[in-house]
């Protein structure tokens, strides 16, 4: 852990009021419960990452996470879980490596980072 | 000795040697942050889908379903990982518990208890297991098995037959008549310790490089191919590894059994292809598969290619007769938490189980692997072996599908004065080879 003095602090943890700014979208979805109690570790990654940005292809891709027949997600990359997947004779789709491969999307697993 | 100039001069055997360690090597790993769960469900993945192929054969009306699939009552085969619950097995979370019980008397190295019982478990849920078929004291956790069963009243899985994969398939023994050779297995060495006869090593040496005897002495030496030695070649004084700055003395004192080890290993490997596997008491990582000793370690012998600093467990061919072998570390974790009549029946059940080292990464130290399993045995082994243990036994084990295993316990070397030669003519049959002193003084 940095030392910093006090003065130091609020710069190294941001904090923001609740009223105002912070978009409520997030309460709708069913992922609202762990982005509440993740705001710090959202907050303390140097970009607010508050908006509810993932879309159909992140969607998809934490569909993939969460299937056990592909085996546990946490501490492997997306690619290295597929490729694993495909090298066991499991068939995962196709369109999951289309999408790993072409556009930004998140690397690591949907718990990467966070557990 | 008569000085004759015509006089044939003794030739060394040769074999073809080719190493199958890649599985075992570590050094292309990355850690992701990876937990074991990654190297279990590979294990289970792979050996269900040989579990499945096999059960047709065996029960082809049952049908097959997942633990959460099981309905009361109804009859049918189930895959899954083995969790034996032991009340003696050390946990962590003991020095963390408040009510602690009186331990029981209990034999140090063994924690088995008559209230251990078998779980069974796949990536949908877990189930315990009643019955008489499986006995807890036989398994240990970390095996994959398909068991026929029906689910109780009470929520148990009552087990009527068990299915393990046994022994997997094997290249076939190359039988065409040929002269006979020898490779000698060797553990234990102990170099360094207390226990470790240094006459007793260098006679050893000496009769391995034909230094020994008449020319029909140097005729069977001049047979022996290859040399393993299987683990713990040395041993470091521990009172020096207590943490605290070495004196400059010490530090000496520390490297001196290396030192010694490579002046004996130089005169071998001078003459026979030796490789030498890491043991539990080397300078090598502690957790299986622990990688070739580096090297810089031997800088007398490495200087020779027929040295070869191998990890263990360690499998190779020898004119194509499969050899596959661990320094013992295996086969003494399953004696801590299983028991048998002997360490040959533990050699047995790992082979049948198709897995090297079942409990790791249980209690057996292990790499967190993510995408294989190097334990799992896809080929049977012709000769099987396990370093370090305190008699020497053998064995010939017959599979189901014709496979002719010779297991072999190879004795501590420091203890014993044992080393073993295989021969590879007929099925791999075994020459003890004892390095008492008495032989010194025999004519």
């Amino acid at each position: 852990m940095a030392t910093t003095s006090s003065k130091n602090m609020k710069g190294f943890y941001r904090q923001k009021k609740t009223t105002g700014g912070i978009t409520k979208k997030a309460t709708n979805t069913k992922w609202s419960a762990a982005l509440s109690s993740n705001l710090t570790a959202l907050i303390s990654h140097a970009s607010p990452d508050l908006k509810d940005d993932y879309d159909d292809k992140e969607s998809v891709l934490r569909e993939f996470d969460m299937n056990m027949a592909y085996g546990p997600c946490l501490g492997m990359s997306r690619q290295a879980r597929w490729e694993r997947a495909n090298r066991l004779g499991l068939n995962p789709p196709k369109e999951i490596e289309g999408l790993l491969n072409g556009g930004k999307v998140q690397a690591g697993c949907l718990w990467d980072g966070r557990v | 000795m008569e000085i004759d100039g015509e006089k044939a001069v003794l030739e060394r055997k040769q074999s073809t040697y080719l190493a199958l360690d890649e599985t075992f090597e570590i050094q292309k790993e990355t850690y992701g942050g990876q937990q074991y769960s990654q190297i279990y469900f590979t294990r289970l993945h792979l050996m269900r889908t040989l579990l499945y192929s096999l059960v047709p054969n065996l029960k082809p009306h049952l049908p097959v379903c997942k633990i959460l699939e099981l309905e009361k009552g109804k009859e049918c085969i189930v895959v899954g990982t083995l969790y034996k619950h032991m009340k003696l097995k050390p946990s962590i979370l003991d020095e963390y518990s408040r009510t602690r019980s009186v331990t029981p008397l209990v034999k140090p190295h063994n924690f088995m208890h008559p209230d251990d019982h078998l779980i069974l478990e796949d990536e949908s849920g877990r189930v315990k297991l009643g019955g008489t078929m499986l006995l807890p004291s036989s398994y240990i956790t970390g095996i994959v098995v398909a068991l026929q069963g029906k689910e109780t009243g009470a929520g148990d899985f009552f087990v009527q037959d068990v299915l393990e994969a046994g022994l997997a398939p094997q290249i076939e023994f190359p039988l065409e008549s040929r002269e006979d050779k020898y490779v000698v297995l060797v553990s234990g060495l102990s170099v360094g310790s207390s226990a470790s006869n240094p006459l007793q090593f260098q006679l050893l040496v000496d009769h391995i490089t034909g230094h020994l005897g008449d020319e029909k002495e140097q005729a069977i030496a001049a047979q022996i191919v290859h040399v393993i030695i299987a683990g713990s070649s040395v041993e470091i004084p521990r009172g020096l590894l207590n943490g605290q700055n070495l004196a400059s003395k010490d530090q000496s004192r520390l490297s001196v059994p290396i030192k010694e080890l490579d002046i004996m290993l130089t005169q071998i490997a001078a003459g026979v292809p030796l490789d030498i596997m890491p043991g539990p008491n080397d300078p090598a990582n502690y957790s299986l598969p622990q990688q070739p000793l580096n090297r810089c370690l031997f800088p007398g012998s490495a200087a020779y290619n027929t040295f070869r600093s191998c990890t263990n467990p360690h499998c190779f061919e020898l004119d194509n007769i499969r050899f596959l072998g661990t320094s013992g570390q295996n086969i003494d974790d399953l004696q801590k938490y299983s028991e048998a009549k002997d360490k040959l029946e533990f050699m047995e059940r790992t082979l049948r189980w198709r897995n090297l080292g079942p409990t790791a990464p249980n209690t057996l130290g292990c790499y967190p692997f993510i995408d294989r399993d190097p334990f799992l045995i896809d080929s049977c082994p012709h000769v099987y072996f396990a370093g370090n243990q305190d008699k020497y036994e053998t064995s010939l084990l017959k599979g189901t599908e014709g496979q002719l295993v010779r297991l072999i316990c190879i004795p501590k070397f420091s203890k014993t004065g044992v080393a073993v030669a295989v021969s590879f003519c007929i099925f791999p049959s075994i020459l003890k080879l004892p390095k008492e002193l008495e032989n010194l003084f025999q004519a």
